[in-house]
């Protein structure tokens, strides 16, 4: 009786142990079907459409021609320098990030470029740690999630179109948040109350002109060769940021590259 | 010791996977390095539509367009009947034709550098290339390259992991839906691009 019993539950453990089995290959099954060449999931794509739509308003009316005049009028060498300032306003960020990643070293290595960078750099204007050999890392948590999810980077989750911002997904809009709670320059200046006209405003409106002055070519690009320009360009962005996690995820696994670009090879 | 046996092995793979790599380093890679200097001399030589018709020339000589456009046309391909294929085919060509040119156009003097080339057991030979740009960061460029009847052919760029085609394909996808999943619409609207 007892003996029966422990073995129908023997048997029963291996049936199920079967079908765990069973499970994990049809989930590893999907995993490797899933080779990136799909639509990104774009559920919202009714109200994106219309934030994008508003958002190309916003953009002709006021951030392209800004960004344009900033690209062809100010002199390169204060573009650069408004540019390494930004950059090293990130630093910090960038470097919590490499923690959690669990890269201290490749973390220590950021925030040596900050103090670097923010005292004989003058406060990040030169970028004097990247000639020291102290190369330049950009990590958000976007990236993080990412970097620890068990999916092919192209899912990030449904697709969504942020105002004023542009494309994102689930996946990159939680970075974002993250990023933006533990920014310690945005918890200091909240804790000593300083004005916004002093730092925020500042920062904010030199990041949008400067990613904007960047993106010009490559957007402009998209959206003259492009007979829907959303669709195109939530495909760039899909790719583009896949590629940033990929690279991530690269550095411990070559294989995986390689069998990537088989499987998108064998899609086509 | 044990470590280090470890170490030896991980090297192994590493070796493993990379000596094919360079072994095959021949016809893609010269492939991509002939295209890129044809691109600079007629970029040099050549403005407006002279250059366009200089790069239609080069991409329909060197690239895989009847494929490439198959590929962007994905799942519809097989639904469209040939005449209309022959008519989407035509008009791709003048667009990419069109696009390259405008991307080739913004060259000035930066260099192109042929890296890793990996040939992959179905045939697809992945160059790596590097833009070196006079200010900022190199741009990473992927090359697909097939093996066709009449030699290696390019099937895809990739600038900064952006596939060129499948961009395209997400793109003309998203029209022929919002068409009623008719090819039709977009074969007009394009001949329609491709006449001004």
């Amino acid at each position: 009786m007892v003996a029966s019993f422990f073995g129908t539950m023997a048997a029963r453990a291996r049936t199920s142990s079967v079908a765990i089995v069973a499970a994990v290959a049809m989930v590893g099954g999907c995993a490797s079907g899933d080779t990136g060449a799909n639509e990104p999931w774009d559920p919202l794509e009714t109200p994106n459409r219309f934030i994008f739509s508003i958002n190309r308003a916003v953009d002709i009316i006021a951030i392209r021609p800004i960004a344009v005049l900033y690209r062809d009028w100010m002199p390169a060498p204060a573009q650069r320098g408004v540019h390494n300032v930004l950059d090293n306003l990130g630093e910090p960020v960038t470097a919590i990030n490499e923690v959690v990643q669990g890269d201290p070293s490749r973390a220590a290595t950021t925030m040596a470029r900050f103090l670097v960078n923010s005292t004989i750099g003058l406060a990040g204007i030169f970028d004097v740690a990247t000639s020291l050999g102290l190369t330049r890392t950009k990590e958000g948590a976007g990236n993080t999630v990412g970097y620890y999810a068990g999916v092919e980077p192209e899912n990030g989750g449904f697709y969504m179109v942020l105002p004023l911002a542009g494309p994102s997904n689930a996946r990159d809009a939680a970075g974002l948040m993250a990023d933006y709670a533990v920014d310690p320059f945005r918890i200091l200046t909240y804790a000593l109350n300083v004005d916004w006209l002093l730092y925020s405003g500042p920062r904010w409106g030199a990041t949008v002109v400067d990613a904007r002055s960047r993106t010009l070519f490559a957007l402009d690009d998209i959206e003259k060769n492009s007979v829907d320009y959303y669709a195109a360009l939530r495909s760039a962005y899909t790719q583009q940021r896949a590629e940033t996690i990929r690279q991530k995820r690269e550095k411990t696994n070559t294989r995986s590259e390689l069998e990537r670009r088989d499987n998108l090879a064998l899609v086509r | 010791m044990q470590l280090a046996s470890r170490r030896a092995v991980l090297c192994l793979v590493a070796a493993f996977v990379s000596v094919p790599a360079h072994a095959a380093d021949g016809p893609a890679a010269a492939l991509i390095e002939r295209v890129a200097s044809e691109v600079i001399a007629l970029i040099k030589a050549k403005t407006g539509k002279d250059r366009e018709a200089g790069i239609r020339t080069i991409l329909v000589t060197y690239f895989d367009l009847p494929f490439m456009g198959q590929s962007a046309l994905g799942t519809h391909w097989a639904a469209t009947p040939p005449p209309q294929r022959e008519r989407f085919l035509k008009a791709v060509a003048t667009a990419e034709a069109r696009a390259y040119s405008e991307r080739f156009g913004q060259y000035s003097g930066q260099t192109l550098t042929v890296g890793r080339v990996s040939n992959r057991p179905n045939g697809v030979t992945v160059v790596d290339s590097k833009l070196s740009q006079s200010n900022g960061q190199p741009i990473a460029i992927q090359w697909e390259v097939r093996e066709t009847g009449q030699g290696p052919r390019i099937t895809d760029v990739k600038i900064e992991g952006v596939s060129m085609v499948m961009t395209r394909r997400s793109d003309y996808n998203s029209y022929i839906q919002g068409h009623g999943g008719k090819v039709e619409p977009l074969i007009q609207e394009l001949e329609k691009r491709a006449a001004n």
